[in-house]
């Protein structure tokens, strides 16, 4: 693929995100337009904390090729914790700071005995913790309000919540394509493909997967919090949304795992596919959403930026097979000649 | 002493009905390596199609799981062919969410076909005997004299007879297996199809005693996975003491810790599984793929 | 790695494409497949030449009253978001061809309900009431099903400055924020086992156990049964909390059993009934009343659970048999009739209430003679009237303080209203035959 010099990328780029950071203002410069509403604000402000979430959990899963099925847990506990201490009086940005910050503790506590674990062992210890939170947090009735949930002062400004969040995602895409070019990339992109041998060679595995999940887990907080006050009310049930997290994996999966662009066009895609999907199959929306994840998974393994050429892109079966498994075909080489 | 040994028996049936609600989940886990998400979804439709007979034709649940059982083969047969097969070989990821695809969309499905109207069955095998100061409810004890028979029959399949023996083997080193000339693809396939049939038992066994709708199947899987976490891939034995021991903890936990009991007893089951498969992740009781070293450094 | 910059820029700029694509189908596709109410307020013509009274078929309409309605057509309230559709939709095509519009100052309206499918979520539904108000402009919004809905959706409708009415959330929750713009026609979720634990009281009962799933309405109801309990001179000898999604209560069956209370309380939704009702047979556990809060007012947990749900109580926002009457719709078996002439099933009480909280809102649109917002409010708080439903007179919150709970109790396969005593068509069973007996 034929890459554009260097300078009118960028400036594309930055013009893009000023055409998105304007829009908001549209509708007092152009009175008369319908197309700026604050329902549609709304819904661009999800699909940037979509894709602020996603790139959060490319970070472990893709880069680190640690998938993490509870990853929502961490949006929960920023959640939360905004939302107890704004009901203690703490104001917002100093709330959800805290938020994230326990969040980013839960995930020091949490990643170090579960980052031990090998793949699909990682991915159930952290949906059981996962669970796990969302029930303890149902039970704390005198700290979270309990199944009953919490009530966030109100505060809509949807505007305000649009450029929170843009800032975020921009910041947050940035941060992992720098991350990417970095030393601190090559080593967790090291640990993915050959865990022992980077070992070997001297590096720190634990404490590298132990950093780039507490990012992922502080940044998702921040999200967490953001979407709490938005929202005004919280409940275990609303917060701790199961699906949340496999929504994730699938956009940076559909995306591209391990790219940097991979989850923000997964996550653009796949909101913008609901979106359509939702208005035309009123009634068996779910269903249709279903039976493409199925598609998506078996078709377009290592995502859309892996079929645009991003070497970058990896699906879990390389990883797999450079983990010291016996590769799949040369075992059938073998298995043909010897069968009759 | 009486709520005591109540809650004892309350909570070795419910082991026993957990035992066998799981089995299929950690067997397909065991010997395929494939993690299906859309088991509870399973267990729902083995109790519609029991719904659908008790309805109809007044057919007691636990009659109909002759008819069931053969039916969810059929259905795991076929979809391990169409569907399953083409995730086995990929790492547990893509068989995660394919699975996960299924689910919501049989869920949905279900949804569709019989709106979400909950459902029960009903069952000759009701009422309850009192034996001493401790009261046995009749459809939960038949409910495991059931799981029972069916986990010794899976035990038995799968240590004597040559097929049994086959997919022992494919779980345990497929390669070797193919050299020596099972067919891997039928194997699995009748792996499944066991499994689902085993599942789609579980959920017409459940149908009378709580309420059936198209959603009821996403706690089953989750507690499936603790399970198969406590027991080990694949393990009979495994899920049945895994099974009781939950069931147990859950039923103590519910009955002595007052007004929050229940919530109690949910966490504790997933703090559990946490913990497990930190300290001890091939769980307590190894299973078919023993060997397999789930920690990394 | 210099593709990287170039690739955001690509997939952002198509991202933007996409969302923008996806946004403009949804907003033009309102979510009304089968809904009467869109249909009728399409055709004027049509509505006023199928009338047979001939001084309707002389009505003009002078234009359309816009009512939004967020509702669950799936995701886990899709039976009872189907139930409130119906009712909405009853009332609209009542108002449409029969009534005349709605009347303000000397113009008639029709009415027009803009739906949107919430999927059970309060999120979405807070989203789907912001996009009614502001895209489609609605005038006056329909309450969506469930109290955490209502939750989310009502303080959009406050900021909004919107008139919400709903008659689906009863949680007491809702109505202590202080806000000015809902309205609730049904009563409080505290009230519920009201009348019913007055009935067991005056029957001899002592003590309670209750049980209830911990989200918002069912601990209101259990708080509230705590409360009338006491009054009515009982003891609560326990209090237990389950999770959603509960697959087995037999822990909670027998620490009750163990406790020999005469009434179990238990707060939950329908399949929770199901599930205590076989859970306390399989214990062999009977005590002399069980009042469980959703489930046994409803036709469907007769036809599920069989000979086991005779005795049970339940309380019932509204029944067919009580003898409400009224000018608008007439009696509630009127009412009932109509709901099953048009849809071809009972109807069940989420159904009524939603028909009231429609007809409340219009009525209160007559009185003030204007759509101006605070005209209407002030015309909701005045509002005293009795309808097919019951009475409704909002206190300043906008609870409708005066309607009582009824309680139905199932007797002979039939649910028979025992409480109050008012409105009763049949004397209270108490205490319970055993399982066995049934």
């Amino acid at each position: 693929m034929r890459r554009l010099p260097r300078t009118p990328r960028l400036v594309l780029l930055v013009l893009l995100i000023a055409g998105l950071a304007t829009m908001p203002l549209i509708p007092d410069w152009f009175p008369d337009q319908s197309w700026v509403t604050n329902s549609r604000l709304f819904s661009f402000t999800q699909m940037f904390m979509l894709i602020t979430l996603a790139s959060n959990w490319n970070l472990t899963g893709g880069f680190a090729g640690y998938v993490d099925f509870g990853h929502a847990v961490f949006f929960g506990i920023g959640a939360y914790g905004t939302g107890i201490l704004m009901n203690h009086g703490w104001s917002f940005w100093p709330a959800m700071g805290a938020g994230a910050v326990f969040a980013l503790v839960f995930a020091l506590v949490i990643g170090w005995p579960t980052l031990r674990l090998k793949g699909p062992y990682f991915a159930i210890a952290m949906l059981g913790t996962f669970v796990a939170v969302r029930e303890i947090v149902r039970v704390s009735k005198g700290l979270t309000g309990g199944g009953v949930g919490l009530t966030l002062p109100p505060y809509l400004n949807r505007p305000l919540f649009y450029w929170i969040t843009l800032a975020l995602a921009v910041v947050v895409v940035f941060i992992m394509w720098w991350i990417r070019r970095s030393e601190f990339g090559a080593t967790l992109i090291a640990i993915r493909e050959d865990e022992v041998g980077a070992e070997m060679r001297g590096i720190n595995t634990t404490v590298n997967k132990i950093t780039a999940f507490a990012i992922g887990a502080f940044s998702t907080g921040i999200v967490g919090g953001l979407w709490a006050y938005q929202n005004t009310f919280i409940d275990p049930d609303v917060v701790f949304f199961p699906s949340r997290t496999v929504e994730l994996v699938m956009m940076s999966m559909l995306g591209g795992l391990g790219t940097v662009a991979g989850p923000v066009l997964g996550a653009a895609t796949i909101y913008w596919m609901r979106d359509v999907v939702w208005a035309n199959f009123a009634d068996y929306h779910l269903m249709v959403e279903g039976f493409l994840l199925i598609l998506i998974v078996l078709y377009t393994p290592e995502g859309i930026m892996g079929r645009l050429g991003d070497k970058s892109a990896t699906s879990l079966q390389k990883v797999w097979k450079r983990n010291g498994k016996v590769p799949e075909d040369a075992v059938d080489e073998a298995v043909e000649q010897v069968t009759p | 002493m009486d709520l005591f040994l109540q809650a004892l028996i309350n909570g070795v049936m419910l082991g026993g009905f957990y035992a066998a609600m799981m089995l299929g989940f950690s067997v397909i886990w065991g010997v395929m390596g494939v993690i299906n998400l859309a088991h509870g979804e399973m267990i729902m439709v083995g109790a519609y199609l029991s719904w659908v007979l008790n309805e109809n034709y007044g057919m007691d649940p636990f009659v109909s799981l002759l008819i069931v059982m053969p039916i969810m083969f059929v259905i795991g047969y076929v979809l391990q062919l169409i569907l399953i097969n083409r995730v086995v070989n990929r790492p547990i990821l893509a068989s995660l969410l394919v699975t996960f695809g299924l689910s919501i969309a049989v869920a949905n499905l279900a949804k569709l076909v019989f709106s979400a109207d909950p459902r029960l069955t009903d069952t000759a095998l009701s009422g309850a005997w009192s034996v001493g100061g401790v009261t046995f409810p009749v459809t939960k004890t038949a409910i495991m004299g059931v799981a029972l028979i069916i986990m010794s029959s899976l035990y038995l399949f799968l240590q004597s007879t040559r097929t049994g023996k086959s997919i022992r083997a494919a779980a345990q080193n497929k390669q070797a297996a193919r050299i020596v000339g099972i067919d891997i693809n039928k194997i699995y396939a009748l792996t499944f199809g066991i499994c689902i049939a085993i599942t789609g038992a579980a959920g017409a066994l459940i149908s009378p005693t709580q309420a059936v709708f198209p959603f009821m199947g996403t706690p089953l899987t989750l507690r499936a996975f603790t399970i198969t976490a406590l027991a080990g891939l694949g393990s009979i034995p495994g899920a049945l003491m895994g099974g009781v021991v939950l069931g147990i903890v859950e039923s103590m936990i519910g009955v002595y810790v007052p007004g929050i009991g229940t919530n109690l007893a949910i966490i504790a089951s997933f703090v559990l599984l946490v913990v497990i498969l930190i300290t001890r992740p091939q769980g307590l009781f190894g299973g078919l793929r023993p060997h397999e070293e789930p920690a990394q450094i | 790695m210099r593709r990287l910059p170039r690739a955001l820029a690509i997939l952002l700029a198509l991202a933007l494409v996409l969302v923008a694509c996806g946004g403009e189908d949804t907003t033009e596709t309102t979510q009304a497949p089968d809904s009467a109410a869109t249909t009728v307020a399409a055709t004027p013509t049509e509505t006023t030449v199928g009338t047979t009274d001939t001084t309707e078929a002389m009505m003009e309409f002078a234009g359309t009253i816009r009512f939004g309605a967020a509702v669950s057509d799936t995701g886990r309230f899709a039976r009872e978001g189907q139930d409130t559709r119906q009712g909405y939709d009853l009332w609209a095509q009542w108002l449409n061809e029969e009534y005349g519009g709605i009347k303000v100052g000397d113009d008639h309206y029709l009415a027009e309900i803009v739906y949107y499918d919430d999927e059970g979520d309060s999120d979405t539904a807070a989203n789907l009431v912001e996009r009614l108000i502001t895209e489609d402009e609605v005038d006056f919004l329909l309450g969506p099903y469930s109290s955490g809905l209502t939750m989310s959706t009502s303080a959009i409708a406050e900021k909004y400055n919107v008139i919400m009415v709903e008659g689906n959330g009863a949680s007491e929750t809702i109505f202590e924020r202080g806000f000015k713009n809902i309205f609730a026609v049904l009563t409080p979720a505290g009230n519920y086992t009201q009348s019913a634990l007055k009935a067991l009281a005056d029957a001899g009962a002592k003590t309670v156990v209750i049980a209830y799933e911990d989200t918002a309405f069912p601990t209101s109801v259990a708080a509230g049964a705590e409360k009338w309990a006491v009054e009515y001179g009982m003891t609560v000898l326990a209090s237990e909390t389950y999770p959603l999604e509960v697959a087995d209560v037999s822990s909670i069956i027998t620490t009750f059993k163990a406790l020999d209370p005469d009434v179990f309380v238990g707060g939950g939704h329908f399949n929770d009934a199901l599930l205590f009702v076989r859970a306390a047979k399989e214990q062999d556990w009977t005590p002399d009343a069980m009042v469980i809060t959703v489930g046994p007012s409803n036709p469907e947990f007769v036809t599920e659970v069989g000979a086991d749900s005779e005795y049970i109580i339940g309380p019932t926002q509204w029944e067919r048999t009580m003898s409400w009457e009224t000018g608008w719709f007439g009696t509630a078996e009127d009412w009932a009739q109509r709901y099953e002439g048009l849809w071809g099933e009972p109807p069940s009480y989420q159904a009524a209430e939603s028909t009231a909280t429609a007809l409340a809102l219009h009525l209160a649109i007559e009185a003030a003679g204007t759509l101006d917002t605070d005209a209407v409010r002030q015309a909701l708080y005045d509002m005293d009237i009795t309808t097919f439903y019951g009475p409704i007179n909002f206190d300043d919150t906008g609870k409708n303080a005066a309607k009582p709970m009824g309680s139905i109790q199932i007797q002979d396969g039939i649910i028979n209203v025992v409480a109050p005593t008012e409105a009763a068509v049949a004397d209270l069973r108490y205490p319970m035959a055993p399982w066995g007996d049934r």
